[in-house]
Order: structure tokens, then sequence, then C-alpha cells
């Protein structure tokens, strides 16, 4: 009889220890009071909003859609017959292309990453909480994962698919996941030994439950940061696809495109190589130092 | 004979890795020429593309030439200025009837010191017309007697019409009279099999250590990817007159990338330019003593395939081939001096008067624009039904630019184009197997002759048909002037042939190529002229 007596009380208890989880946010507040008194993170999180809206509206209002060709305007340099940034060797004006190869990098970059984040913290989490055996399965299956040469995967993906704008970010996701699950197995193993771990487990709360509303939430920290670092890396990996030609297909356009058309014709329209690469460079440092700050924000160990 | 050679994912991928390479390495990094053997002259070649095969019927690109003419000689050869002259044959006669061929051939060896016979040429032609070796360039040889049924296998090979009459006189007999006989014999399929190492070797024949050569270059070494090395063959004939004693042959994948190689000195030629950068390199701070441009009998052009169904309509494919912009193609693109081109036998063809091109071909482009629109209209396309169809081209840096400006013209007219890049040997291949909808390819004349381009689109053609274009009326016109002795009259047929084809718009096409090489003024001997052929034995180099 005492068991049955025992229940609500339980229930409870899960429901304090719960409450008590949702209000945990001073730690947070701390982080995000660091990090706006970081002023390279804060300067990058207003350009790479300023980009990030110039890619999603720029478009649209550019003069000339990005493959317009503009049969008198070939090789233009900046600043003549009204293009800002000057003309490709076809007539299309560069800053369309900029904005459109941002708003496809940045497209890319966010998608693939998201794709890695969802699969790569839901295999980490699962097979650190779990542990033996199946963490040694799961685990063994990304080892085996991380020795398929990606150049390889994306060329037998375009061959077998054709070529697809879709499959960027699949072969990008495919391969990004694997590291997170890494560093969310890591971290996982070490908070499963934690109290309020033990303490939710006593309580009586399910595996799925316990991973979903416990694990997951502190395990925020090191993945926010991991994410905002693989954001610039994919856009280096679509580069470098798009430099072998395996990007993106024409007249369509990212960043590592334009720049790899412009490295060919550097010394007779340096302004083709020069604009895209400043964009770039300034995205993917402002990646980095946002990634940076948040490090510095929300691990006070650091410090 | 194709000009396109091209990039492979996979070495472009090399090249890639090798570029992160060399830039971890870091810091300016010096010529590094091949090592040559001290005393020697050694000729660095950057050709294009590595070779399908060496073995001559199953090849059919320039650069492959490029190799196996430097080691094969056929009855006639280059002279240094690509025109035919004596090669292995040292005179000729024909009957009054210009239909059977007597040569006479000179007391020349092989490599290994096996003289060269008139049965190694008719080995050579059997060869070429098996059905077993699949050549695609059968059909070139199709003039000789019972040559296209031999090659259907309705007839042995031994019905072939070429005889050894002793091992120094060769007799071909010809199904009509062939005057650029002579021009063909230089070509890669006349030139002559050495038996006794084919029958001995089998496919291995072209391995490096069996491969033997009649001409002033022996095989030393083939790296795939890497090089090909070519030795002095100290019994060609007139071994006395070559001075280069090795050559190296590279596969330069990229223009850019050989332009680049050529000016720190590690190439000495590269085959092809960047067309668009041709006005910069001539600058006077550049490389102008480098640039060689002239013209070059061959056209570039689009086929439509017309097993597809939308392509089979000929309104739709006139509509497309007259909505093509060619001056802004030629003239701000290319920029390399090239025409743009309305006929498919470029200008300048011996015995022949380029006056086909359809009517439109004056129009502006608004006319022609609106002209397309109303033919789509009439085809069952318009706003409400747009024509959706996919441009396969290879991603060679000249068709990457010139691709998006056609598919802007189309667009201009309503059609919907996908652009499909394909590395160029797939490209080709797609276009051999009409895998493709609305395809590019380039022609090259094998022989100074109309029938060279227009043998293209013959029925019995095979293979590089691509279109697949078939008309009666067209293929007896081309039987017709096959058979006409006269020069005149025969030019006659060969026009109302071509504009038949062209009303038809199998092909649309775009601009008559130039030869564009970069060559070291340390070269000497290199003559630009027409055939773009320039044999290494007449080169040497300033020390």
């Amino acid at each position: 009889m005492s068991g049955l007596s025992l229940a609500p009380q339980l229930k409870r208890n899960a429901q304090a220890l719960e409450g008590a989880a949702v209000k945990g946010r001073s730690l947070w507040d701390d982080a995000r009071r660091r990090l706006f008194r970081n002023r390279a993170a804060v300067a990058s999180m207003i350009l790479l909003g300023l980009f990030l809206l110039a890619a999603i509206v720029g478009p649209w209002l550019t003069p000339d859609h990005f493959d317009t060709i503009n049969k008198n305007d070939v090789w233009d340099p900046p600043l003549t017959n009204g293009h800002l940034l000057g003309t490709d060797s076809l007539g299309r004006d560069l800053l369309a292309r900029v904005l459109v190869g941002l708003r496809v990098s940045l497209a890319i970059g966010v998608v693939a990453t998201a794709v890695s984040l969802v699969i790569g913290v839901t295999w980490g989490a699962t097979a650190g909480f779990l542990g033996g055996a199946v963490d040694e399965l799961m685990m063994r299956f990304v080892d085996v994962l991380y020795t398929l040469p990606f150049i390889f995967f994306v060329i037998l993906l375009m061959v077998t698919f054709g070529r697809h704008f879709l499959l960027i970010f699949l072969a990008i996701g495919c391969v990004e996941w694997l590291t997170m699950s890494r560093i969310v197995r890591g971290q996982t193993l070490s908070l499963k030994q934690k109290e309020f771990v033990e303490a939710a487990r006593a309580a009586g709360l399910s595996t799925p439950a316990i991973i979903g509303r416990h694990i997951v939430p502190n395990l925020l920290g090191p993945v926010v940061v991991y994410a905002t670092l693989t954001i610039p890396g994919v856009i280096l990996l679509e580069s470098f696809l798009s430099f072998l030609g395996m990007g993106v297909q024409e007249p369509l356009t990212s960043l590592g495109t334009l720049i790899s058309n412009g490295a060919e014709e550097m010394d007779l329209a340096p302004w083709l190589l020069i604009f895209p690469s400043l964009v770039m460079v300034l995205t993917l440092a402002a990646f980095n130092f946002i990634g940076d700050g948040l490090r510095d924000a929300i691990d006070p160990k650091d410090r | 004979m194709r000009t396109a050679f091209r990039v492979t994912v996979a070495l472009r991928v090399a090249a890639a890795l090798g570029l992160a390479g060399g830039l971890a390495a870091c810091g300016p990094q010096k010529a590094i020429r091949a090592p040559c053997p001290s005393g020697q002259v050694c000729l660095e070649f950057g050709n294009g593309l590595d070779p399908v095969s060496l073995d001559p019927p199953k090849t059919t690109g320039v650069w492959e030439d490029r190799v196996m003419g430097e080691m094969l000689i056929g009855l006639t050869q280059d002279d240094a200025e690509g025109r035919p002259v004596p090669g292995m044959a040292t005179s000729w006669e024909t009957s009054p009837d210009g239909k059977v061929w007597t040569f006479h051939l000179r007391k020349a060896q092989w490599s290994d010191g096996v003289p060269v016979t008139a049965g190694d040429f008719v080995f050579g032609l059997r060869r070429l017309m098996d059905p077993a070796t699949a050549s695609q360039y059968a059909y070139l040889l199709f003039f000789i007697k019972n040559a296209e049924a031999v090659n259907a296998g309705k007839l042995p090979l031994t019905a072939l019409g070429a005889r050894a009459i002793d091992d120094r006189t060769l007799e071909l007999t010809l199904d009509h009279p062939a005057p650029y006989l002579p021009e063909i014999a230089k070509h890669q399929t006349m030139y002559p099999a050495p038996q006794h190492v084919i029958e001995k070797w089998g496919d291995h024949w072209t391995d490096p250590g069996h491969y033997v050569a009649n001409g002033p270059y022996k095989l030393v070494s083939w790296k795939l990817g890497d090089r090909i090395t070519l030795k002095k063959n100290p019994l060609y004939w007139d071994a006395g007159s070559v001075c280069i004693d090795q050559i190296n042959m590279y596969p330069t994948i990229d223009p850019i990338g050989a332009e680049r190689r050529v000016r720190r000195g590690e190439l000495d030629i590269s085959t092809d330019i960047q067309s668009n950068r041709i006005a910069y390199l001539r600058r006077p701070d550049q490389m102008p003593a480098y640039v060689h441009v002239a013209p070059y009998l061959g056209v570039a052009y689009l086929v439509f395939n017309t097993h597809v169904p939308a392509l089979a309509d000929r309104r739709v494919r006139i509509a497309l081939d007259m909505s093509v912009d060619r001056d802004f193609i030629t003239g701000k693109l290319d920029r390399d001096g090239r025409a743009p081109a309305y006929t498919f036998v470029p200008p300048g063809v011996a015995n022949y008067q380029t006056m086909t091109a359809p009517v439109w071909a004056s129009w502006p482009l608004e006319r022609r624009q609106a002209a397309a629109r109303a033919l789509l209209a009439e085809a069952g396309y318009g706003p409400g039904h747009p024509l959706k169809l996919e441009y396969k081209h290879s991603n060679a840096p000249e068709s990457m630019l010139v691709s998006p400006a056609i598919q802007s013209d189309w667009k201009a007219v309503g059609v919907q184009i996908t652009l499909a890049e394909e590395d160029g040997q797939i490209a080709y291949q797609d276009l051999r197997v009409r895998d493709f909808q609305i395809g590019t390819a380039s022609w090259i004349a094998d022989y100074d002759d109309a029938t060279s381009f227009l043998g293209l689109m013959q029925s019995q053609t095979g293979a590089q048909n691509y279109g697949d274009y078939h008309n009666p009326a067209y293929d007896a016109l081309l039987a017709k002037a096959d058979n006409e002795p006269d020069a005149k009259v025969r030019a006659g047929y060969l026009e109302q042939a071509e504009r038949i084809m062209l009303a038809d718009a199998t092909v649309a096409p775009i601009s008559f190529v130039v030869s564009k090489n970069l060559v070291s003024p340390k070269v000497t001997g290199w003559i630009d002229n027409v055939t773009d052929w320039h044999r290494v034995q007449f080169m040497c180099i300033k020390k």
C-alpha cells in the first residue's frame, strides 16, 4: 500500500524539478551580458544582420537581375554604366550576382548546419546517454563515415543523381554532423553523471524525456558555439566544391563560384575577384567572431 | 576531327589539391622544367588532354593525333605548314577515271628495324574497317571500294579495295574519284599498322616498349595524367633533319593554367588559349610574341537531337537557331577574331563558295526574335505553355562562357533552358549515344573540302551525326557530288545540299573557329596555318 501512496509524491517531485529547470535563466542572462560586452562579436552581429538583410531583400532591389546579360557592358569596371561593382565577362551586374551568391552561400551554410545539428545532436545525445553497446555501435558508425573521402562522396552523388542544388545541402549536411555528434556525445557522457539527471531518473522520467528535457538543453552552450563555427566551414566547403566545378549550376551562383571565376580573370578584371572575396571574408570573419564571443560568454571556465 | 579537349573532374581535383599542396609548401616557385639529358634538346608541349588511346582507329581527337602523328607517318605527311607532302609514298599515279590509285613506297623501317611494307597499309585499312574495331572514324574512308559494306560486316575484310601489289607498291580502288586523297592519306585513319607487332601483342601493342614507330619519334613512356615522353627515332627516313631529341607532352587541362606554365618557362607550347584573354596577352607588357592566332577550317555549332519530340519539329529548331545572337558571342565573349557562323562549311574551303546562309542571317536580332516567337507559337509553345529543354555543354572555359549567353538568348523568345555542364569527354560521349536534348560540338576539317563538313550529316555517318539528321534528298545530293568529275558542278550540288541541311536546322552553326596557340619565341620552325598541324620534326629551340 505504501508504494501506491508514493506515486503522486514522485510525480510532484518530477514536476517541481522541471519547473526549476525552466526557471534557471540567470546563467543565460549572464552569458548574454558577457556577449554584448564583446565588441567584436557585436560588430559582427550587426554586419551579419546587414548581410542577411542584403542577401534576402537585395536581389529584388538591384536594377539588373543576376542573370541579365547586358550585351554592351562586358567587363565594365566598377562605377560605370550604372554598375556599382562592375560587370563580369558576360556583362552581368556584379552587385546583383554577389547578392545572389551571398544568399546562396548563406542558405547552404544555414541549412547544412541545421541538418547537421538535428542529426548530430540526436545521434550524439542518444549514443552518449544510452552508453554501452549501443554507444559503441553508433560511434563506430560515425567513425566509418569519417573515413569516407568527402570529394569522392560528392562526385559519386553527382554522378548518380545528377547535379542538383539540394545535393550540395545533403552532401555537406551528411558530413558535417559527424563532428557534432562526437562533441554532443562527450558532453552527454559527463552530463549524465550529474546529480540533476540522477534526480530526474529517481523521479521516474523516461529516457527520451530525460534526453529531451535535461541533456539537450544543457548541451546548448557547446552546440551553439560549434554550430556558429560550422556555418563558415560549410560556406568554405561549398566554395571548394564550386572551385572544382561541382557547385551550383550556372547562371545561379554562390560566393565560391564567383571567386573561382574571378580568380581566373584576376589580371584582367580584378574587381570580379576582389568584391566577392571581400564579402566572403567579412562573412566568415563575422561568423567566427560571433562563435568566439559565444564561447567566451557561455563557458565561464574559459574566462 | 574534334577540337575539344577537356577537364576531367578527377584531374581538376588533383590540380586543385596540387595547388593547395604548392601553396602549403609556399614561396614563389621556380620554373620547373622536366629534366632533360645534357646536350639534348627537349620540348615541353602542352597537349590539352591525355589521349584515349594511341591506336589510330580508336582515336578521334586532334590531341591524340598530335602524339600519334609524331610517331606514325602515312602515305603522305604534313610539311611545316600542314600541307600534304610525300611521306611513306614517294610518288603515286591515278587511273584515267580517277578510281584506281597506285602508291610507290619508299624504303623505310619501323623503329624495331622491320621494313614498312604495303601490307602494313592494307592491314591498317582492314583494321579500321573491321566491325570488331568499331572505329568511329571509318566512315571517312567510305570512298574506298566496298568499305561501307565491309564496315557493316556484309563483306569480308579481303573485299576492301586496298591491295599490296608487292612490298613497296600499294593499290587503292575507290568507289568514286576522290581528288582529296593525298590530303586524307596523312590523316590518322590512314596510318600504316605494324602487323608483326599487333599480331604479337594484340590490344597491348600500344604499350610503351611494344609500340613501334615509322615517324620521327618513338614512344618512351606514358604516365597517365602526367606526361607522354617521345624520343627521336634514328630509323626515321628523314632522321637527319630532326632537331629536337625529346618531347614531353602534358595533358594541360586548363588553358589558363597552361598559360601560366608557359609564362614560367615550364612549357614551350600550349595548344589552347582562353579566348577572351588574347587581347590581354597581346599587350606589350604581357607576352605578345607568344600569341599565335590563325584562321582555322572549323566550325563550332549546336546540335538538336531529333529524337526529342519537341525538337523533331523543324519550326522549333529554326526558332532556336535564329534566336542565337552570334555577333555578341564572337565579338564580345570569345574576342579571338573568330567570325559568326550561319553556314556549316567555313569560308576558304577549296572549290566551294559559302553562299548558303539562310535569309534570316542578315536580319537584325529583334526581327529574328519576333520570327522565332511566331514559329514557336505555331508549334504550340507560348507564355502559357513554354518550351522547356536541357542544354548540355562541356565544362571547358569556352563553353562555360558562351552557354549562359545562349540560354539568355533563348529565354528572350520564351524558351526555358536548363544548363547541364559535363566533363568534356563525357559531353562528347553523350552526343555519340544521343543522351542529350541540345548539345554543342565543334568540327575541324579532316581535309580541305566541303565534304569533310557536309559528310558529317549524312545518314551513313553514324555516331558522329549527333542529331541523327536524316534527309534522303541531302544524301542523294552528296552521292551525286561524289561522282561528279567537274569541280564547278560538284560545288553546285554540295551548295544545294548544304542549303537543304541548314533549312532543316538540325545543327545551328555558331562560329568559325580560329586556332590559338601559345608558343615560346625560343621555338623556331612554328608556322601558323589553316590546318593547325605543327609537327615537332620541323621545330627547334634557340639556346
